[in-house]
């Protein structure tokens, strides 16, 4: 047996600071230590390099390398010179996009569709959430959930269609039950002051089920026995969603909202392709249409890459200015 | 809530039967535009186009189905998506596991660094006209490989996954060092068993995104015999009108624009129904498990 | 031949240092106990024996062999995990069998191997079991069995029973003392509880705040703590610590409380004047004063009975102290005691202002 080692106290590599913790005092590298540190990292976890190399490539060649085609903003691209030698031409794109009335009408739908889908896209899923709450029978709620959740996993052009033959003019059954009023039929589709009603209406069917999940798990994580000693103080269930269950949300609300604002200029497009036309451009283009028809239907590159960038720029700001604001709000951010 | 009817007072009772009418309207208004294109699918031309069709089928038949399955083009989108939905899944599979174990890794050199490259695609993408020009520099266009590559990596499947293996505990991970694994072993015996359910929701995330993918396919794709479903209804639902040809010919056949349509949607429905059990598993929690961190 | 050997061990993340500077030698198929509060930097220290954690300064030497920069599969250790790191999707078998498999050890070996550990910690009943069927000292048993199986040249165990309840706790204890008397390997076992370490260890380590307080056997540390922090840590109820005055009487050297004077033991090398701390373990008090030993008088505030034996909470002095005596089944006259007695030679005397203690 080896001597008693008594209070080996801090050896010299080690300072005392005043609220005693010990700083380590690192001693100097050289560039030989740093180098044999970083083979010997490197013969360790080389693995790691290996796995972490396909997806960092995938998103360099196919997400940062258009960024850098993003320049063609700029420029006077022709297909045949391609990005790197296109002349620039500056903001020229840019002022030609503000003169361009289609151009500021799609950015003001953008703003107005989202705004409807603010007000009535988000309350829908947190009262749809309060509701399931309240229903006792587990066996009907599971039942329901599962429906409603259902036309999340829809795909958008099955949407499309459904939509288009319900509000046909004579063929779909809205028209069918505007006639036993006595009605004239209407054909929907063609009219700009009901795209947008129609646009909204069929989002809240098809997401309202699905976001009511996310809320649902807060309501979860309330403590039961708020409730509990909500019931023993003679509290009726409606006092207790306003009491408890409300307050107790409150913050995955607020995320919620922050996100959905950050998302303003995300309206999905693909839904609008396949439901407006000519007729309906006055309500429903919005700025990822407008730069699919001047792009990639008329094949005017550079000036529909000029009105993503402006697009993707806005979004960006608004991301990440509603991050930092969750940030501050809850601690709670998206990355 | 563990708390049965009979505690219940008047008030309650009356408010906790509303709620579950009001729950069951909004279920019935889900179900009904499902029930509905179901009905005309099986109805006769006459009548839905007449209007005549609310809940069943009217003067039953299966002509618009005959004349979709008959319909050589239908098939091979079938067959397109098929492809494309399983080569694209194992593709992302390949791409998004070892990635997000790597990320995970507190050993990763850079490891923030790496997690923001990866997060910041999902803040900012240069949209669509310099992606469609990447594609088609990377000589892409109307390729099978092009649609399943190109969509590989969903940096939130990714994130979503690497939170996942960061909340196992990480003496698995020494205890397997120590037993002599490397990454590779630790990953594939270790990682992916204990991370089965975070695994299965992004399988079904990318398989659903798969199927239902539309617009891209639609404009990376000119070949006929290459289009998905999606693309393929598209096109008939929006030349079915156009078409003079098959306008002309309804005349005399027991299907209309509109019964062809919704036969085609249920056709393209069905295997999301078939799945839609298995996904229920799993994307409750799922969609829980990523992107909100602490 | 040492096991393990520790020399100027440092461990730093970043800026700042939690281990400073240990030195510790492990016999070969010595069972060391390295016991401390939380964040002493004792888990730390195995860690960085496993190779879990990379070592800022200092050597380790695992049988003579420099391990710094050793993979930790290379070390010929192997780990039992506080949470056991059992692989939920394999059976009892397979999770014992995992190491050797990775190490594409021979079909027929491994399944002897198996068998065999399986035979000494008596799961052989369990081995088609997944852990999540297992009862918590099953599941420590197969932790133990994944490490006994490699035959590694030293174990390591880190905080091993704090997921078990009290009682299962108590009789793993004793399964892990048979374990080692049976297989007779160079054992390091970390603990924040001294009761473990007491009972388990050849020799005990005392860390705090990222130093060695004391090593040494089990009663040794009980009997001669060298300082108030190992008198307070090691021992249950703890030692009783009161600051006091040296003074000086005609029979030799006091120690002056406030006005109750204990006496001291003569050979101490005190002078008068100096302010100590004076420890008493509970369990030195008696009180029947069997052959004039010094007796303190103390004002009683509560009696705890714990059956065999009782504690008695009182002050001295306005210093709070503890005595444990036995019962002798009767506890009628305990609440009548107003005074103890303790034998000078039992009277440990620490320097009040490094806490050493003075002999």
């Amino acid at each position: 047996m080896t001597a008693k080692s008594v209070g080996n106290a801090a050896n010299n590599t080690a300072s005392g600071t005043p609220d005693g913790t010990v700083e380590y005092a690192a001693p100097a590298l050289t560039l030989g230590d740093k180098l044999s540190r970083a083979v010997d990292h490197f013969r360790n976890e080389w693995q790691l390099y290996v796995m972490l190399a396909p997806a960092v490539i995938w998103c360099i060649v196919f997400l940062y390398k258009p960024m850098y085609g993003l320049q063609i903003a700029f420029k006077d691209y022709s297909i045949f010179r391609g990005v790197a030698a296109s002349p620039w031409i500056g903001l020229e794109h840019f002022e030609t996009l503000f003169g361009n009335d289609q151009f500021i009408r799609a950015v003001f739908n953008t703003i107005k569709i989202s705004a409807l889908n603010l007000l009535f896209g988000f309350p829908a899923p947190i009262i749809l959430a309060l509701m399931f709450n309240e229903v006792l029978h587990a066996g009907y709620k599971r039942f329901a959930q599962t429906i409603v959740y259902l036309p999340h996993f829809i795909s958008t052009v099955i949407i499309a269609g459904i939509v288009i033959t319900a509000f046909s003019p004579t063929a779909g059954i809205v028209n069918t039950i505007l006639g036993w009023f006595g009605a004239d039929s209407i054909y929907f589709l063609t009219k700009p002051e009901w795209f947008r009603p129609i646009f909204v209406g069929t989002g809240i069917w098809q997401e309202a089920g699905f976001g009511s999940i996310v809320f649902l798990a807060a309501i979860a994580g309330v403590n039961p026995s708020l409730y509990e000693s909500a019931v023993v103080d003679g509290a009726s269930r409606w006092q207790m969603m306003w009491k408890i269950t409300i307050p107790s949300i409150l913050p995955t609300i607020i995320i919620m909202l922050i996100i959905r604002i950050g998302n303003i200029m995300e309206v999905s497009f693909e839904l609008i392709i396949l439901l407006y036309q000519p007729a309906t451009y006055s309500t429903a283009d919005v700025v990822n249409t407008f730069v699919y028809r001047q792009g990639l239907q008329s094949g005017q590159y550079d000036m529909a890459a000029a009105a993503g960038l402006f697009n993707a720029a806005v979004a960006f700001v608004l991301v990440v200015a509603a991050n930092s604001l969750s940030r501050r709000y809850s601690r709670t951010s998206l990355w | 809530m563990a708390m049965t009817m009979n505690l219940y007072s008047r008030g309650d009772k009356i408010f906790a039967i509303a709620t579950s009418v009001l729950i069951g309207m909004f279920t019935a208004a889900t179900l009904y535009p499902f029930i509905y294109i179901t009905a005309v699918s099986f109805s006769s031309g006459f009548a839905a186009s007449a209007g005549k069709v609310i809940l069943t089928p009217i003067d039953a038949t299966l002509a618009a189905y005959k004349h979709v399955l008959t319909d050589p083009k239908f098939w091979v989108s079938y067959r397109n998506t098929f492809i494309y939905t399983v080569g694209g899944t194992l593709m992302s599979l390949a791409f998004i596991i070892p990635g997000a174990y790597a990320l995970s890794r507190p050993q990763l050199y850079g490891r923030r660094f790496w997690n923001l490259f990866i997060a910041f695609t999902m803040w900012f993408n240069a949209g669509l006209i310099p992606f469609f020009l990447n594609m088609r520099d990377l000589g892409l266009l109307d390729s099978y490989f092009g649609i399943m590559i190109g969509f590989a990596v969903n940096a939130f499947n990714l994130i979503l996954l690497r939170n996942f293996f960061e909340a196992i505990p990480s003496s698995f991970q020494e205890a397997a060092r120590m037993d002599g694994a490397n990454d590779f072993q630790v990953l594939w015996k270790v990682y992916v068993p204990l991370a089965k359910p975070a695994i299965a929701t992004i399988t079904l995330f990318c398989i659903v995104s798969r199927w239902n993918g539309f617009f891209w396919a639609m404009v990376l794709l000119q070949s006929e015999e290459k289009i998905p479903l999606q693309v393929y209804l598209r096109h008939t639902i929006a030349n079915l009108s156009d078409d003079q040809e098959f306008t002309a010919t309804l005349l005399n056949q027991p299907y209309s624009v509109e019964t062809v349509t919704a036969a085609i949607i249920v056709c393209a429905i069905i295997p999301v129904l078939i799945v839609y059990p298995f996904i229920q598993k799993y994307f409750e929690k799922g969609i829980l498990l990523g992107g909100v961190k602490e | 031949m040492t096991g393990v050997r520790l020399e100027g061990i440092v461990k730093a993340y970043g800026r700042i240092q939690v281990v400073h500077g240990i030195d510790l030698n492990v016999e070969e198929k010595e069972f060391v106990v390295l016991v401390g509060p939380s964040g002493c930097g004792k888990s730390t220290t195995l860690r960085m024996i496993a190779g879990l954690e990379e070592i800022t300064d200092g050597t380790l030497h695992i049988h003579e062999r420099l391990c710094n920069r050793v993979a930790p599969k290379d070390r010929d250790v192997a780990m039992v995990f506080q949470n056991y790191a059992l692989y939920p999707h394999l059976n009892v078998a397979d999770n014992i069998a995992f190491g050797l498999r990775i190490r594409k050890t021979p079909k027929a070996e491994i399944a002897k191997s198996v068998s065999d550990v399986a035979e000494i910690l008596g799961l052989t009943e369990y081995l088609d079991r997944r852990p999540a069927d297992l009862s918590g000292g099953q599941r420590q048993r197969v932790a133990m069995g994944r490490a006994i199986v490699r035959h590694p040249k030293v174990f390591l165990f880190d905080e091993p029973l704090s997921n078990l309840d009290a009682k299962l706790r108590t009789q793993m204890r004793a399964e892990i003392k048979r374990l080692h008397k049976r297989l007779d390997v160079t054992s390091v076992y970390v603990t924040h509880d001294q009761v473990e370490a007491m009972t388990l260890a050849d020799r005990i380590v005392v860390m705090n705040k990222g130093i060695i307080e004391q090593i040494g056997t089990p009663m040794d540390l009980f009997m001669n703590p060298a300082n108030t922090f190992v008198a307070s840590f090691i021992g249950s109820p703890p030692m009783n610590q009161m600051p006091a005055t040296i003074t000086r009487s005609p029979d030799g050297y006091r120690a002056l409380i406030d006005q109750v004077s204990v006496p001291l033991h003569n050979s101490l090398s005190v002078s008068e004047g100096q302010d100590v701390i004076v420890g008493i373990r509970p369990e030195h008090f008696s009180l029947k004063n069997d052959g004039g030993l010094p007796a303190i008088p103390l004002s009683l505030d509560l009696v705890e009975t714990l059956g065999s034996e009782a504690l008695l909470h009182a002050t001295v002095d306005n210093q709070s102290v503890i005595v444990k005596t036995d019962t002798n089944g009767d506890i009628s006259q305990l609440s009548n005691v107003d005074t103890v007695y303790v034998p000078p030679e039992k009277v440990k005397i620490f320097d009040a202002g490094t806490g050493k203690v003075i002999s």
